[in-house]
Formats: structure tokens, sequence, C-alpha cells
């Protein structure tokens, strides 16, 4: 491994699903002779992509858990994690992002900006990567690498400037005219390994020199020296373009756009050249890691490798031999048998094998350098977790973490399979904060919960095939919440005389609806009503009643629990009784301050040609969905909404009827909100009936 | 709806926009003088009234055409609060649909075609079209009376944005500057956003089809885009 971090690259790709993303990642090692021969995604070799390492990965044609792999070109290394295009796995592109320095977004040059690269460029702004535009797909038929360009402009607002035109398109597509160079590139021999330069084909020589006009306007805004030159009309030199591509692409206000067909072996090295030149070094991006021993100050860290340790564990993997934990290090030094300190815990580990990952292969290491990505055997540790060395105690901030929407209860279908499902959804809820597993104490079932539909069958598939573990699915379950609406007075006392000593406590106060938060629980008891000690069994019983709504049992958010009146006695008052008491305070109060249901709500995109857009909006409409408005741009129709969560199930194959498959749809979580009448009294009657059974 | 108060206290009742039912109104102003402010405050003034609105979009996309309802209703409800904002935010977003078009896709049969997904399957009936960024360049007067008397057959209030220029000078009997002057007479009402030193006017040129007279009192707030009557 390279020491100087100028010659290091911390890069993702990401993208909408089917644009190609895993095929332009197989491109990129074999180009870098990481690999030696091509497989196909979905290939008659059978062997699938390197990067999907998963066989259910391979299987579906889909990238699920990104995978870190490491390469070099030319005199840089470059550490690649590819990430997941399908909206459910967006944790997965989250937890990439949050380590990486920049990225390539891959677009297909026919679908263009479809809604899955909406939601990754939006969490590419959020944490702030720059990145390079790939047009892939420039083979394909329908392919228009201007039109994708536009979107990224409209769509995106990405201030998108095309350093590359095709030459050719669709099935005529030859190479690429680099617009710095001013040169047509052709990539000839066995799999495109020969790059050959020539002079611009002249059909094409007037639309080159029109769009480097169009691309240099747009770079000199970030490059003086530029700027002079271009006035002064004379040669400009090809450093002074790069340098001011680099500028602009590092400050987040310019995307250069490259083209090329992974598929066809065209304009991957220039792609790699870019990531060379245009995307930032560990150095480049400042990160920030909070200081636990003062009150959490914002530092810097220093990507020096003489400071000490501070690495970010962003990814586990339970393998054959133990954890697998990929860790990014943002300063210090990591070297095998060296102890580290997890900040969360406080423990110190000891640092076992050090392996560079390269899809499911791995390389041993004796250390790693600041900036760099790798992979630690046996080290207990929870995604997310910091690690320091010295006598630093930091955190790197915290990441963004969705919270299930939905739920399944899975059922074993052995007793052989109950023991391997508790090993998988161990190791699952280890390694993916999005996916929760718990057992429901009233039914006995086992309940999963994630993000979506295909989150959760991915875990059941994964059970099967690594753990052996056969599983009966329940139907898919939305997760409710109950809320209340408006304040509500309790003075509730529990008393029991049962032989022995009794039990007993008075509690008085309110419930009142908490704008933000999901519980709150405020103390206004003045001269000792209820003794101080108490005060913590009342706020225990109170948050205990959150577990569980009167309506349909699922969890309250949303209350603040005020005590401002009690009662107690000097033998039978108890914490217990305590408990009881703000229990049935809660109850009294819960029932008198209007509760609701409330129901997760979707923000639904469906893209489809436009010839379908009534019958979109027509399916969208009976589902209880609220259409947000449509845009149309030429044949093609994006339609977004917001429906419930319930109401989704099952959508995807009544689009593709629908739409004779032509149509696709993605869907984030956008709120909770309040479900209508009529749902609402058919889910309390359907819960009051489950208790009675 | 419970939302009187706030309609009540709209300055743009002055446009007497109940009175309008299937007529087609026009706001033209110079680029940047806040046509689309003015066209959201119509559709505003209609939701709040309790009818639905559809916004058209030619041109620009659909999150900045959410983003300024989302930053007019805030100006309004700082200025008018009400007691429960969020069912005020819900009421509009149910109440008010976008459709975005690019310059090109966008023609009197496309147009047709819409409402009809829209009303016949009962997915969004509106009371009101806005059509913000219509090209009437590249239009003629029998074009637009088609898509008048589409409306017209709908039942639907029509309102149109549409951009003068500095050096075009040419002008309609009634005063309705170009592009637009030579269709003035498919309009029921039309009004020009005016440009002083420190404000902008709303001065109504047609109105109820006729030229119009006096003066609206009606100004355009430059800091919140809301329209203010004069004191």
């Amino acid at each position: 491994m390279n020491k100087d971090l100028k010659f290091v690259r911390n890069i993702g790709i990401s993208a909408h699903i089917d644009s190609g993303k895993t095929t332009l990642t197989e491109r990129i090692l074999f180009y870098t002779q990481r690999i030696h021969a091509i497989h196909e995604v979905r290939g008659k070799d059978g062997v699938g992509a390197t990067m999907d390492s998963m066989e259910l990965e391979r299987e579906r044609g889909i990238t699920i858990q990104s995978a870190a792999t490491y390469c070099s070109w030319k005199d840089i290394d470059i550490n690649i994690i590819d990430t997941p295009g399908h909206v459910d796995f967006t944790v997965e592109v989250e937890r990439a992002l949050r380590v990486l320095d920049g990225a390539i977004l891959v677009l297909c040059s026919v679908g263009g900006v479809q809604s899955q690269s909406i939601t990754v460029d939006r969490q590419m702004t959020r944490y702030n990567v720059p990145r390079i535009a790939f047009i892939n797909k420039c083979d394909r038929t329908g392919a228009n690498p201007e039109r994708v360009v536009r979107q990224l402009r409209e769509k995106l607002n990405l201030n998108a400037v095309m350093l590359q035109i095709p030459i050719g398109l669709e099935s005529d597509l030859e190479g690429v005219v680099d617009l710095v160079t001013m040169k047509a590139v052709y990539f000839e021999g066995e799999q495109g390994r020969d790059i050959r330069y020539d002079e611009i084909p002249a059909a094409l020589l007037d639309q080159a020199k029109a769009k480097r006009e169009e691309m240099l306007d747009a770079v000199s805004m970030f490059s003086d020296e530029l700027m002079e030159a271009m006035l002064e009309e004379g040669d400009i030199p090809e450093a002074l373009i790069r340098e001011a591509i680099r500028k602009g692409t590092l400050s987040l206000k310019l995307a250069p756009v490259m083209v090329g067909s992974a598929y066809k072996n065209k304009g991957i090295q220039l792609l790699l050249d870019g990531v060379e030149k245009y995307l930032p070094c560990p150095t480049d991006v400042e990160n920030i890691a909070l200081d636990i021993d003062n009150n959490e100050a914002e530092i810097k860290v220093s990507n020096n490798t003489a400071d000490p340790l501070v690495a970010l564990a962003f990814k586990l993997e339970d393998g054959r031999y133990g954890q697998l934990t990929y860790v990014r290090t943002y300063q210090g030094e990591v070297k095998k048998g060296e102890f580290i300190t997890n900040t969360r815990t406080g423990k110190k580990v000891k640092v076992g094998r050090l392996v560079r990952m390269h899809a499911n292969e791995m390389e041993e290491i004796e250390e790693a350098g600041s900036g760099d990505i790798i992979a630690l055997f046996g080290v207990e540790c929870a995604s997310g977790d910091t690690f320091c060395g010295g006598n630093i105690n930091w955190s790197m901030t915290s990441m963004h973490i969705p919270a299930p929407v939905i739920s399944l209860a899975i059922k074993p279908k052995d007793n052989k399979a109950q023991d391997n499902i508790s090993k998988a959804l161990n190791r699952f809820c280890k390694e993916d904060p999005t996916f929760k597993s718990f057992v429901d104490h009233e039914t006995g079932e086992t309940i999963i919960s994630g993000m979506g539909e295909l989150h959760l069958d991915v875990y059941i598939e994964r059970m099967k095939r690594e753990y052996k573990a056969e599983v009966e699915v329940g139907a898919p379950r939305v997760a409710y919440r109950e809320t209340i609406t408006q304040r509500a007075e309790f003075d509730y006392t529990h008393k029991k005389q049962t032989g022995g000593s009794g039990q007993f406590g008075r509690v008085g106060g309110y419930l009142e609806p908490l704008e933000e938060g999901v519980y709150e629980f405020v103390d206004d008891i003045v001269g000792g009503s209820i003794p101080r000690e108490f005060i913590s069994s009342c706020d225990k019983g109170f948050s205990a009643s959150m577990d569980k709504g009167l309506l349909t049992g699922a969890p309250i958010t949303g209350v603040r629990c005020v005590i401002n009146d009690g009662g107690y006695h000097t033998v039978d008052s108890s914490d217990m009784a305590f408990q009881q008491a703000a229990k049935g305070a809660f109850k009294e109060g819960y029932r008198k301050a209007s509760p609701i249901i409330m129901e997760p709500i979707m923000k639904v995109a469906v893209e489809g040609p436009s010839e379908f857009q009534g019958a979109i909006m027509g399916s969208l409409n009976q589902r209880r969905g609220v259409i947000v408005g449509t845009s149309e741009e030429g044949a093609y129709t994006v339609v977004e909404a917001e429906l419930p969560l319930g109401e989704m199930f099952g959508y995807s194959t009544i689009l593709r009827s629908l739409t004779q498959g032509k149509a696709e749809f993605s869907m984030e979580f956008s709120a909770y909100k309040q479900v209508p009448k009529g749902v609402a009294e058919q889910l309390i009657k359907e819960y009051e009936a489950s208790k009675k059974n | 709806m419970g939302y009187e108060p706030l309609v009540k206290q709209n300055p743009l009742r002055v446009l007497k926009l109940t009175g309008n039912d299937k007529k087609m109104g026009l706001i033209m102003a110079r680029a940047g003088l806040g046509k689309t402010a003015l066209l959201v405050q119509i559709a505003l003034d209609t939701i709040l009234r309790g009818n639905r609105v559809l916004h058209i979009s030619i041109g620009e996309n659909l999150d900045k055409t959410k983003l300024w309802y989302d930053d007019m209703l805030q100006a309004i409800l700082q200025e008018c609060p009400v007691a429960k904002p969020h069912e005020l935010i819900d009421m509009v977003r149910q109440h008010r649909m976008i459709m975005t078009f690019k310059e090109a896709a966008f023609d009197r049969s496309r147009l047709e075609e819409r409402l009809n997904d829209l009303i016949q399957q009962n997915i969004f009936t509106p009371d009101c079209v806005v059509i913000d960024g219509f090209d009437f360049t590249a239009t003629d007067h029998a074009k637009l009376e088609d898509i008048k008397n589409l409306m017209e057959s709908l039942r639907l209030q029509t309102w149109f944005s549409a951009t003068s220029h500095r050096d075009d000078t040419r002008v309609s009997p009634t005063g309705v500057p170009a592009p637009c002057h030579e269709f003035d007479d498919l309009f029921e009402i039309v009004v020009l956003l005016k440009s002083y030193q420190d404000h902008i006017e709303l001065e109504i040129l047609r109105d109820s089809g006729k030229k119009a007279e006096g003066s609206s009192h009606l100004r355009l707030d430059p800091a919140t885009m809301l329209v203010r009557q004069e004191d």
C-alpha cells in the first residue's frame, strides 16, 4: 500500500438497479489486473460477477451487500465499495457513502436519472461526496447521453458537464472523444485492453468543438488562470483544465460526466483516469470526529499516520472464521497484534488478523495507514463503532439510520431450524442496523422487521441458504404506532392487600401530546406527595406502558407524562407498587386522551412509459394514495405519490401486469400519519379478536 | 373547512376569483417579477375555499413547483397563523396535484388526455387549473381558443402565466402586451405585474372580459412575494 495519501482514492459506485454498476466494477477490477477474467452478472458461465459474492446476489443478478475491494490504477491505490441499487438496501449505500471520499454515479444512457439515482444522489449530497457521473450502456438501443446530462441538471440540480462525447451510439458505439485532450479514443484488442488515440472523426469535429467550449465555460468558473488562458485565445494547457475540473468537483459545484459502455469494454480506462484526476484523496476531505471526553466537541481528524488511530467500523460480516469488520481509518495506523480501544464500550481489543478485502477473497496485510479501507478479523464490535489508539476517546459522527417500517412473523419448520434461526438473526441484526428481530411474548412468534418486502425476503432466503433454517413466513405486517391527540388527566390509586405486606401508590397528573420525541417524563411533584425514591418507579411504569398501545398493541409514541400529585403509605408503598400505579394511571389517562393509530406513509415514485400514466395513477389512487405530481418527459413519465405502506404489499406484481412489465417503482419511508377511521376500526377489531384467541 | 379567515384576509379577493368559474385568467410580467408566486397564491386561495387545483408546470421540475407551494404556505402561515398548521399543510397536499411537462411534451391533446385520466378514473377532479410556463410565442388564436373550449367544457377555471419582454412593445387595444396581445379576447381577466423602484404592482388590464378601469391597489411584497393591499 502506498503511504502517500495523495495516491489513495476511496470511492463508491452507486446507481439505480440495473444501471450496470456491478458490470462496471467487474471491468474496473479487470483493467486494474485484480481479476484475470470477466464474468457477467447473469453470465452463461455461471460464475457471476466478482463483487456479487453472495450466492443469492448471483442468482438474482442484484448486489445486496456492498463488498469492499481494492485495486491499483497507474500510481493510485483505489478502494472500491460496490453498493446495492435497490432502495430497500439504502442503509448499505448510506454506510458506504459515510466512509467514502468520492463516488461514481452510474447512469443508464437509456433509463437516465431514475428514482433510485435521485435517492442515491440525495444521500451523496448529505455526506458531501464529490462525484463523477458515468453514463453507461451507450451501446443500448435508445441510448441518449445528452438527455441524461439534461436530467442530471434538472432532476438532480447538478452542474453536469460532459468531458467526453461518444463516437457513435447504440450498436455503432466505437469509442469516445475526450474533450480535454481533443482526441478520439478507441478501445481495441482483447476485451478493449488496448487504447488507441486518434484524430477526432471529421463528422464529429464541430460537435466536439462546441461541447469543449461548453465544458471550458463551465470549468473556467473554478480557475482564474484557466479563464485568463481562454481570454488569450492561445493553446490551453491540459493540466490547467484538469485542475479546474478537479477543483469544481471537490467543491461539489461541478459533476464531470463521462460516457461509455462497461459491457462493451468502452470508456472504463478513461473513467479510472477520471477517478485519479478528479476525485478526492483522503486529505482533500474534511472528516469530523466527536471528542467524547470533551462534551462531544467536534474535532477535525488529521489524516496523519503519525497521530493516534481513529477508525470507523462501517460494516460487519459473520464469516466462517468469526466476525469480519470492515474499517475505514481516518488517522494513525492499525497494526497486527496492536491493541485498539472501542470508544463505545471502552474495551481494548487486540488486532488479530488484518486483511484487505477483494470481494470474498482476502489478502493478509501487516498494517494499514490512514485513509485506508481494510477488514479486521475476530474483533467484537457493532456496526458504527469507532476504534481509537493512544489516549484519545473520539467517536466518528453517528450515521443516519432509518427506522424499520415493515415486519413479518417467522416460525421454524423444525427444531433444528430453531437454533439456526437464532444464530442467523443474531448475525443479521449486528450487520444491518435497519434489520431488527424480537420475540412477541404473547404469541410466541419471532418477528423480523426491516425497510421493505424485498429487504426481509433477502434475509429469509439467507436463513435458508446460509443457515439451513427453513421458516414459515406470515403475511407482512405494517409497523403501526399509536399516539394521543389531547391532554388528559389521571388520578389512579393502586391498592392491594392480599396477606403479607400490601401494595399502595397513588399517582396524579396528566398526559399530553409531545410534538417531537417518543416519550418524556416530567416530575412536577411538590411537597413530597410521592417520596423521591419512588419518582423513578413512576417513570419506569409510564415508560413500560409505552411499549403497547391499548388500541392495537402497537408501540406508543409522542407522549409527555407529567405527575403533579400522589399519595403513599409508609409501609405498603414500594417501587413495584408505584410502577403499577403509574401503569394504571397511564391507562386511565390514555383512554381519555383521544388516542389514534398511525401508519407509515411511503414516498413512492413510479416510472414508466407515458402511455401508462393513467393506469399507474389509477393503481395508486386505489391504494389510498395521494398523487403528489407527475413529470412527463417525452415518452417517459414519473408519478410521485404518498401511500400507506400497508397498501403497497404486492404492488410490484400489479404494476408489472398493468404496464406489461415496462414500469418500475421505488419507495422510501416518509412519515407516520393517522390511519382513516374505517381502517382504524378494522385494526382495533382485529386486535380485540386476536386477544380473545 | 375552517380557513375562512385566511380567505377573507386574502387581498386577492379583489380579483373576484369565485366569480370567474369556467373562465380563463392571465398573469403577465417580465421575467423574475413573481408570476409563479402569484399563480401559487391564486391556487392556494382556491384550495382554502375547499376546491381542488391542478398545477401544470411547463419546463419546470416537480420539486421546484412543490417548493413554491411550501414557501408560499409558510409565508401565509407566518402572517396568519392557524391552530393546526399540519392539518392545513395536509389539506393543501390533498387538494393539489402537480403535473410537469417538458416544453415539447405539452399540447392540447396531451392536456385533454391527462385531464380525462384524472377525472374519469375519479383520481383527482380539479376545479381550477393553473398553467405556468405556457409558450404563447409558439401558439395561435385558434389553438388557444381550442384549449379555452376544452376547459370550459370541463367547467374548469384556468389561469395562465406569460412572460412579456421589454423590447417587444406591441400591445392590444386593451393594453395587453405581447406575446398575448392577439389573444386578449380569450381571457376574462388579465393582470400585469409592473415593477417600480421599490415595489411590484398588480395592474388589472382586463376584467369581466373588458378593459379595466382604475387601479387594483394590490402589490407584491418583494420580500415574501405575498400580495398586499396598498395602504
